[in-house]
């Protein structure tokens, strides 16, 4: 099984040494096809992510584990965004998962068994642990007052912090920032890097309005104390009549 | 498109939204998205339903000569639905995972051979270099939005995705859909792609699920709250 909860398996790609993605630098010829591609191909759904939010995410089935996300946003009406999700914001950072944000009116018209798997947004931005670097703090209100009544889905693909040099296993759900989860060192870390300090954000947005009551669903570890791992299992493939019939 | 038009609920983008968004946009660095270069069509299956089969557009960028990251899209126009990831390795990288990390991906020698992968507008004798080298490659897909069963949003868990590695998977109307679409001809593209070649030491045994379905499922776990 290749559970999102399970170490890998050693081997040369699953932990530390070497870097992360292994493989030879790009060569000459590779270049010139992507530079010919980026000129006739258009990147339409790309260039509609206008929105650069760096918070901290926690492992779903680990609350104790954390990471620095990067979400690359775009929206798909008022209520709805997608996000590519990295490790970084450089050139090289690691696509590490999805996530989508819906509004309070969306989510809870949400299946009950649907909203577990989803996390409220209202603590990790009015603590300052989501900022939108390089804009004026005066500007971030503005943005994250349409986001601090959202709820999230996150679908981690690629476990880097764990040494993982390729993506394994299944896909971990991750949560957001709660009370008494942010690790001071990494806080620290990503405010020294963007210059702001998470402390005087959340002063700036403590007027910031928030949901009455984030929905008991959402959150799911906090209340429940239970947390949920994906497992890859197994099974008979379910094929087109045709190619069923053929096969012996 | 073939997959399902399925519409996103909620209220429009407000105009101060949209404005207060191309601000930041036009403040903010974008760098892991500016090296999105590559826009490639081809098709999955559900890992436990090969009867279920989406249209696939991928937008890639290289980690390295060996590694690329990809967005999925269910189209190309500016609505387009965020629905997945993948992610292509070598040969060589492939060979290093893990046994029980393997069959989770997929081969891509036939869906390049057979045509059915390609960049749109890119001229297919230059696109024919790139795909020499994706028929040798693995990928590993995951989806998040069931479109093609009319979910609106993304609902569930995430779905491991299958390519084809044969002639009769792929059903004919959402191939000749794209073919239309597009002005391309999957058979002659075929033709023209008659000398290239998989994976130089064979199509791994354990890719493609090792011959099996797959699929995910949620458990819950004990958490401890003590680092």
């Amino acid at each position: 099984m290749s559970s999102s909860d399970q170490e890998p398996q050693p081997a040369p790609v699953a932990g530390s040494d070497g870097p992360t993605p292994p493989g030879k630098a790009m060569t000459l010829e590779r270049k010139l096809i992507d530079e010919g591609a980026q000129i006739l191909q258009s990147k339409k759904p790309v260039s509609q992510m206008k929105q650069h939010l760096c918070s901290f995410a926690l492992y779903g089935h680990d609350p104790c584990r954390q990471i620095e996300a990067h979400h690359y946003a775009a929206r798909l009406n008022e209520e709805v965004l997608q996000c590519a999700v990295y490790d970084s914001d450089s050139p090289s950072a690691r696509l590490i998962g999805v996530e989508y944000i819906v509004s309070e009116a969306i989510f809870e018209k949400l299946p009950a068994e649907e909203q577990k798997l989803w996390h409220s947004h209202a603590y990790a931005i009015k603590s300052g642990a989501l900022t939108c670097p390089g804009v004026p703090e005066v500007m971030q209100r503005q943005e994250l007052k349409g986001l601090a009544k959202t709820y999230g889905k996150f679908w981690c693909t690629w476990q880097v912090d764990r040494g993982d040099r390729l993506p394994l296993g299944a896909p971990a759900l991750m949560m957001s920032m709660q009370t008494g989860m942010a690790q001071p060192e990494m806080v620290k870390r990503r405010d020294e890097k963007y210059e702001v300090s998470s402390e005087a954000l959340k002063e700036s947005r403590k007027e910031m309005p928030e949901p009455e009551k984030i929905h008991p669903n959402a959150d799911y570890w906090k209340l429940h104390g239970k947390g949920f791992a994906v497992d890859v299992v197994q099974m008979d493939m379910n094929s087109p009549p045709a190619l069923a019939a053929s096969a012996i | 498109m073939a997959s399902a038009q399925v519409d996103v609920p909620g209220n429009p983008t407000s105009t101060g939204t949209a404005l207060l968004e191309t601000a930041t946009a036009a403040i903010q660095g974008f760098h892991p998205i500016n090296k999105i270069h590559q826009h490639l069509c081809a098709f999955h299956f559900y890992g436990d339903d090969m009867t279920r089969q989406v249209e696939a557009h991928h937008f890639c960028s290289h980690q390295n000569e060996e590694m690329r990251q990809c967005l999925i899209y269910d189209g190309e126009e500016l609505g387009a639905k965020l629905i997945g990831v993948e992610y292509l390795i070598s040969e060589a990288l492939f060979l290093a995972l893990p046994d029980e990390e393997k069959p989770l991906w997929h081969s891509h020698e036939y869906e390049v051979k057979s045509g059915l992968l390609f960049m749109p507008r890119v001229p297919a004798a230059v696109q024919r270099k790139e795909m020499e080298q994706v028929s040798k490659t693995y990928g590993k897909t995951y989806h998040f939005w069931q479109v093609d069963r009319g979910d609106h949003l993304p609902l569930g868990l995430p779905q491991l995705m299958m390519a084809f590695t044969q002639d009769g998977q792929l059903r004919q109307d959402l191939a000749t859909d794209v073919e239309k679409r597009y002005g391309v001809s999957f058979e002659e593209e075929r033709e023209m792609r008659k000398h290239m070649t998989g994976p130089d030491q064979g199509i791994h045994p354990l890719a493609n699920g090792a011959g099996k379905g797959q699929r995910l499922e949620l458990r819950e776990v004990d958490i401890s709250l003590v680092a």
